[in-house]
Order: C-alpha cells, then sequence, then structure tokens
C-alpha cells in the first residue's frame, strides 16, 4: 500500500499522505516523521467527522480541503470510516492531487489494499517527554534564531514548524551545550533531505555558527 | 446588523457566488441568501470547531477557510471570520480563483484576522 500513497508524494506540492481508520487508526502513512502517528490518528478522525457532515449535506461529496496558512489538507472517503489525507503546501496542484485521489479510489475498491488491514502501523504511545530544559546562554539564542530563520529559506513555510520540533527532539536528548551544535544540525539535515539543500543550509549559517564560535 | 447584513449582500453579489450565509460561531443566522439555513448553519460551526482543533494539534497558524468539494461542482466554502462563520455556495460554472480572491478581499476588509489572498 506505501507505494500507492508513495505516488502521491511525486506531486509537486505534495509532502505526504495517511490513510486513517476511524477504529483501527493509521494505516499507512509517508508523511514525515515529524507528524507523529497519534496526531495523525487525530487528525484523521477529526477529518472523518468533518467528512460525514460534509455529507450530511452534499450527497455528492468528493474531496474536503482545509486551507491553512502554511499548508492545505485535502481529504478524501475510501469506504465509511476509512479516510485518505494529505498534506500540501499551499502552492500544490489541487486538479492533480484529486486525479490521482480518483485513481487511488478505483485501486481501493477493487481491493488493491486488503494487504493493509492485516498490518496496521502499531499505534505506540510516545512517552511522555521530560520538560526540556531551559536553553542556557551556552548557546546563542541569536544562533538559533538564525537557523530558524534559514531553514525558511531552505524549506519554505513548514521551517519554523520542523525548526521548533527537532529542537524539541534535541532538546530531549542532552544539554542544550554550544557542542552540541552539530547534533541539531545534523537532526536538521535529515528533514532537509536533499544534499544540495544540505550544503546550501550549511552555507546559509556558516558566519552564525563563526560568529557564535567566536563569542 | 446592518453592517453584517451589508457584507453578506456583498458577498452575494460576487460573480460565482449562488448564495451565502453569515452566522455567529453559536449558531445564531445573521443573514443568508440561501436555503436549508439551519443545515449549512450546523455544517458551519461543526467543521470550523473540528478544523481549529486539526490547527490546534498539528500546529498550523490561521485557517482562511475550508471547502467541500462536490461532484456537481458547486463547492461549498466555509470561512471562519473571527466570532462569525460564512458560508459560500459556489456556482458550478465560474472562475474559483477570482471569486475566492474577491471573498477573501471582503474578508481582510471585516476581519482583524488580515485575512491575504486565499485562492
Amino acid at each position: 500500500m506505501l507505494h500507492l500513497i508513495d505516488e502521491l508524494k511525486v506531486i509537486p506540492g505534495v509532502m505526504g499522505a495517511c490513510i486513517v481508520n476511524s477504529q483501527t487508526g493509521v494505516q499507512v502513512t509517508n508523511l514525515p516523521a515529524l507528524f507523529r502517528v497519534e496526531r495523525l490518528a487525530l487528525v484523521g478522525k477529526h477529518l472523518l467527522k468533518i467528512y460525514a457532515a460534509g455529507r450530511m449535506s452534499f450527497d455528492d461529496l468528493t474531496d474536503i480541503t482545509l486551507n491553512y496558512d502554511e499548508s492545505v489538507v485535502v481529504a478524501r472517503e475510501l469506504e465509511k470510516n476509512t479516510l485518505i489525507f494529505a498534506i500540501c503546501d499551499p502552492t500544490f496542484n489541487q486538479n492533480l492531487l484529486s486525479m490521482s485521489f480518483n485513481l487511488l479510489h478505483e485501486e481501493f475498491k477493487l481491493g488493491n489494499f486488503t494487504e493493509v488491514e492485516a498490518e496496521p502501523v502499531t499505534m505506540v504511545a510516545a512517552p511522555a517527554p521530560p520538560s526540556p530544559p531551559p536553553v542556557e546562554s551556552k548557546i546563542s539564542q541569536a544562533l538559533l534564531a538564525e537557523m530558524k530563520e534559514a531553514l525558511g529559506k531552505i524549506l519554505g513555510p513548514m521551517a519554523g514548524f520542523i525548526f521548533d520540533e527537532v529542537m524539541d527532539n534535541w532538546l530531549e536528548q542532552g544539554a542544550p551545550d554550544s557542542s552540541r551544535i552539530e547534533e541539531l544540525i545534523d537532526q536538521l539535515n535529515q528533514e532537509i533531505d536533499d544534499q544540495d539543500k544540505i550544503d546550501k543550509y550549511r552555507q546559509l549559517i556558516s558566519s552564525a555558527l563563526e560568529d557564535s564560535q567566536k563569542g | 446588523m446592518a453592517t453584517a447584513k451589508d457584507f453578506v449582500d456583498q458577498v452575494n453579489k460576487i460573480n460565482g457566488v449562488a448564495g451565502c450565509l453569515l452566522v455567529r460561531d453559536d449558531g445564531l443566522v445573521i443573514d443568508q441568501t440561501l436555503g436549508d439555513v439551519e443545515n449549512y448553519s450546523a455544517l458551519l460551526q461543526m467543521s470550523s470547531g473540528l478544523a481549529d482543533d486539526i490547527m490546534t494539534n498539528v500546529g498550523f497558524s490561521h485557517c482562511h477557510y475550508l471547502s467541500f468539494n462536490r461532484l456537481n461542482n458547486q463547492t461549498f466554502y466555509a470561512f471562519p471570520i473571527d466570532k462569525y462563520l460564512l458560508g459560500i455556495l459556489q456556482q458550478a460554472d465560474c472562475s474559483v480563483s477570482d471569486m475566492l480572491d474577491r471573498v477573501s478581499y471582503l474578508i481582510g476588509k471585516v476581519s482583524t484576522n488580515q485575512a491575504t489572498s486565499v485562492a
């Protein structure tokens, strides 16, 4: 099933997709890891409710679209209580995604997704994260601000959200010491996931890093 | 509520708008040019509340609008505007981006959320 939603990811502007069942939760997803499974399950359940409400008003409802500042969420019901949704940049091509949903929906109706039900994604409750320690003066707030701003130039509107998530993880893994700055950069690089962009990001933050080391 | 009614009047005159309604977030219908108001009002309230929950859950910021896309191309839109909800039924054959730009412009004039282009 993953290969079918992976095809959606090829569409420019589509970050990834997720199939959710109201009873069993997330069936499959190829969204970036920062979208945690338990959150996606909740999003899916809310979308199912919106879809059900829409269906009560419109018999011929196809998709629902939620347009936020940073992203657009597009959802379609595959069968009762099962829905697929994609999270996209605001510039995505809606017609192309809608057509791909049509094809995927046909595959689903033909039963080509049956293997899905045999192996639902295990919903492991994430342990409650310890309260992140305050960022000490060892690492410059100005450097973090520069890094966040630079990430915006690389990843666009989702950058702030991604940076905060990575930052939270980084803080959970150890003290916010400047000696760990490369760990933080490595984790951001994993999110960027494109060598050219990683190089560009390093270039953008290099002077801030140097200033920080001097300071 | 003359201002709100004027607003509904102006929205209703936009090319591509088949009808609209404005409701307060407690469900009170301020004005409408559509039938079946109770049904649309409930849909607006419920869907915008859930869209807000998604926004909080995922970490998105402002929700510009929701759309219910249909086979007959008469998409229904829900625009949260501060304490109000604007519902718009689109005509089947219209320039959607022009219509949304016009709606967005009008919302920007009345909203404190500084609505920007949504198309």
